[in-house]
């Protein structure tokens, strides 16, 4: 990662650190519309492992930065590049990243990495939903019928994510402490 | 590897979260478990029956509430009523009568071709709403 560095160009490795935690992002954004659901617009949020990884570890700035890179190069790659997946993907993105962040402020220690991740994933499908009503659907019936599923699906999906960014900042946190 | 299944473990897990975690994850199941209650009494009331004269819409009726109407056009007349959740003609001035025959409905519709009478039941909808969805 380093022998890439520039002399022209002063970086700091944790620019690296985010441009690769960004792709890391739209990787996994890409792998994951390949994983079957059985329902078709069900997914994981696997990218917000990534994002909530980042947000914890360098802040919100680095974390909205790699939400956008997401959004921008993932919907340019799935051909969904300022359609309506893509205002539902980048309200959804930017409302749960600031959320997650203002919830590790707020709560700071009494919430573990899951629960900051349930709070993401939350914001992440109400905002979904308030948008797709505000632009696409203009039905509150509908609405309202699909959302008891899209909390459930939420906090299942959600929680998952936070487990798995717990194991992957425990692992960073120890790598770190051994090579001080 | 091994270390990751060894966290993934219940007790694992119970140890990596909070107090506050598992309370918001409580929460969230109940209230998805409470709101399927919720939902169904807030749909009961969308079933609305829709009266149709040519092509213009005279009444717009709950299904809910026992009642019964009578529709003239320069055709001729018809008689719609409700009950019990369920709408049927009651009667028409047309030849054939095939609106009476089709008896009780609690969806679909009934139509007197004779009389241009259509009776529509289903959906809280207005007429704004033509399609499911268009795909561009």
């Amino acid at each position: 990662m380093m022998q890439y560095q520039d002399s022209s160009e002063p970086k700091t490795p944790e620019t690296f650190h985010i441009a690769l935690l960004s792709a890391y992002a739209v990787g996994v954004h890409g792998i994951e519309s390949l994983i079957p659901m059985p329902i078709p617009w069900l997914k994981i949020g696997l990218a917000n492992i990534i994002t909530l990884t980042t947000l914890l570890l360098y802040g919100l700035k680095a974390g909205m930065t790699v939400t956008l890179i997401r959004v921008f190069i993932g919907s340019l790659f799935g051909g969904t590049f300022l359609g309506p997946a893509f205002v539902l993907s980048i309200g959804g993105g930017v409302a749960s990243t600031l959320v997650m962040w203002a919830s590790r402020n707020l709560f700071g220690r009494l919430l573990s990495p899951v629960g900051v991740s349930l709070l993401g994933a939350m914001t992440h499908n109400i905002s979904q939903l308030f948008l797709a009503y505000l632009f696409f659907v203009r039905r509150i019936e509908a609405i309202m019928l699909i959302s008891p599923v899209i909390i459930m699906l939420g906090a299942i999906t959600g929680a998952f994510n936070g487990i798995i960014t717990t194991l992957i900042i425990n692992r960073i946190k120890e790598h770190r402490e051994n090579q001080k | 590897m091994k270390r990751i299944f060894k966290d993934l473990t219940p007790s694992g897990i119970f140890n990596m979260t909070t107090f506050l975690d598992k309370v918001l994850f409580l929460l969230l199941i109940a209230l998805t478990i409470a709101s399927f209650f919720f939902v169904k009494r807030f749909i009961q009331p969308g079933s609305l029956v829709r009266i149709m004269s040519d092509n213009k819409t005279v009444y717009v009726l709950n299904l809910n509430e026992d009642t019964a109407v009578s529709v003239k056009t320069p055709l001729g007349e018809n008689v719609i009523e409700i009950k019990d959740k369920m709408v049927h003609m009651k009667e028409a001035s047309c030849q054939n009568k095939l609106c009476v025959h089709q008896g009780w409905i609690d969806r679909g519709a009934i139509v007197c071709l004779p009389n241009k009478v259509i009776v529509s039941v289903g959906g809280g909808g207005g007429d704004s709403k033509k399609y499911d969805a268009i795909s561009r």
